[in-house]
């Protein structure tokens, strides 16, 4: 009797605790400069801009891409924009249980480039070098033209449109 | 009873079991089958978030040596320069976009880090006689974005420490989250960029092609398509006699210049060159 209750209750947390399906996942944008955009596709004029520390609610995923719902709209984030700052003491059940999985998609990345250079590299980079001047350049990717200034600029000049 | 308890056992088994096998087998098994898929993968062209990451890095090294000019007017000038000839490139949209900076500086560079991120120095400006020629000069650089040549500037050899990578991978993949192997590689990279943009240039051929693609920037654009020329001319004379600086290491030759009329040539004059010129004088003295 005792037995059947401990297997119970071990079958019951592991049920718990294993991560399951669905799209109720919130995430929470961890990089600078990032946008919503109409389709999967960086080529597209985005649809909103999402701060760092938002919150987005994942409704949906293609690839690299989750299809989110931030302030009343709807759009697709890069996996980048949301990419978890480098831990080394987090408790991992799964990880416990069954191993560290391979880190299939940073293999990949290494192939890709010869490099696999992603935001998590970045992060990495920066805590080696930390004379580096990353909020520089982040304060560079601020710079932003907006397309009616633009435009007035462009007529001011007497240039082509 | 007991049949409960086995069926409780029988769907938590594979689980454990899995697991297990998995963490035995997985490091032996999957690097070797990842071994075969990652050379043929890395003949693939580096991707334009990977080119973003590399180019934030050498921009992050240069701004160590070099410190943001402080008037956000001038920035904001350039970066509105900068926009109008880079939306008529062949490259339109990198990855996070283009953005041009000013360097607080009275010397005469200007640097196109991967990705998208533009230098220009303070001296260079100065250098300009009007809005086109300034215009020249980032049409220029946005033509190495176009081209990806600080991205074709990494050593080819570094290609071959993927099967190194790999190696340390194997080591390091239940430690870390991020293989010690690929931050090395990455700041490889970082080097070979930043030698070539600020200490070795660019070779004459991508110097040329850049000047190519500029001049063609400025005639969609609406400036003059031999402001290039021009300003190639200033700095040439410039740079007489001086040991460093923008074209110490791939000088203006009388063929790359000759080559610029040409492409010069193919576009109509502009107009308004005087009312950008005056717009100029005004932003920038």
């Amino acid at each position: 009797m005792r037995l059947v209750k401990y297997c119970l209750a071990l079958g019951l947390a592991l049920v718990l605790l294993l991560p399951g399906p669905g799209w109720s996942e919130v995430l929470k944008v961890t990089q600078s400069n990032q946008s919503l955009y109409p389709d999967p596709d960086f080529g597209d004029h985005p649809v909103a801009q999402v701060p760092v520390g938002a919150e987005v609610s994942v409704v949906n995923q293609a690839g690299d891409w989750y299809k989110v719902e931030y302030q009343g709209k709807t759009g697709w984030l890069n996996r980048q924009a949301v990419v978890q700052p480098q831990s080394g003491s987090k408790f991992n059940l799964q990880g416990l249980l069954f191993g560290t999985p391979v880190k299939q998609t940073s293999s990949d990345e290494v192939a890709l480039a010869g490099k696999g250079f992603t935001p998590e590299v970045e992060n990495t980079y920066r805590a080696k070098h930390p004379n580096m001047n990353f909020a520089m350049v982040d304060k560079i990717e601020s710079f932003k033209v907006a397309p009616a200034t633009l435009q007035a600029f462009i007529q001011e000049g007497d240039l082509k449109p | 009873m007991r049949a409960l308890c086995c069926l409780v056992l029988v769907c938590v088994a594979p689980f454990l079991v899995g697991g297990c096998v998995a963490t035995a087998l997985v490091p032996v098994a999957a690097i070797a089958a990842k071994g075969v898929s990652k050379a043929t993968v890395a003949a693939r062209p580096i991707s334009d978030s990977e080119e973003y990451y590399i180019g934030r890095a050498v921009a992050a090294r240069i701004l160590t040596n070099y410190k943001l000019d402080p008037n956000p007017k001038l920035t904001e000038y350039v970066n509105e320069i900068g926009n109008v000839v880079a939306r008529k490139s062949s490259r339109p949209n990198p990855f996070r976009g283009y953005h041009f900076a000013v360097l607080d500086t009275e010397k005469i560079n200007a640097f196109a880090c991967p990705g998208g991120i533009i230098f220009v120095t303070r001296g260079l400006i100065k250098a300009c006689q009007n809005e086109d020629q300034l215009a020249a000069v980032l049409a220029h650089e946005v033509g190495h974005v176009v081209h990806r040549d600080g991205i074709n500037s990494i050593k080819q050899s570094r290609w071959t420490e993927v099967w190194t990578a790999m190696g340390k991978e194997a080591v390091t993949m239940y430690g870390g989250s991020v293989a010690a192997g690929l931050v090395s590689l990455f700041e490889s990279s970082i080097d070979d960029v930043f030698k070539t943009i600020v200490v070795d240039g660019y070779s004459r051929k991508a110097e040329e092609a850049a000047d190519i693609v500029g001049i063609q920037e400025l005639c969609r654009a609406g400036y003059d398509p031999n402001a290039l020329v021009a300003i190639l001319s200033i700095m040439e004379a410039k740079g007489k006699g001086t040991s460093s600086g923008m074209f110490e290491t791939h000088p203006p030759t009388a063929e790359r210049l000759a080559k610029a009329k040409a492409e010069a040539s193919h576009c109509p004059p502009a107009k308004g060159v005087a009312l950008r010129a005056k717009r100029f004088k005004k932003e920038v003295s």
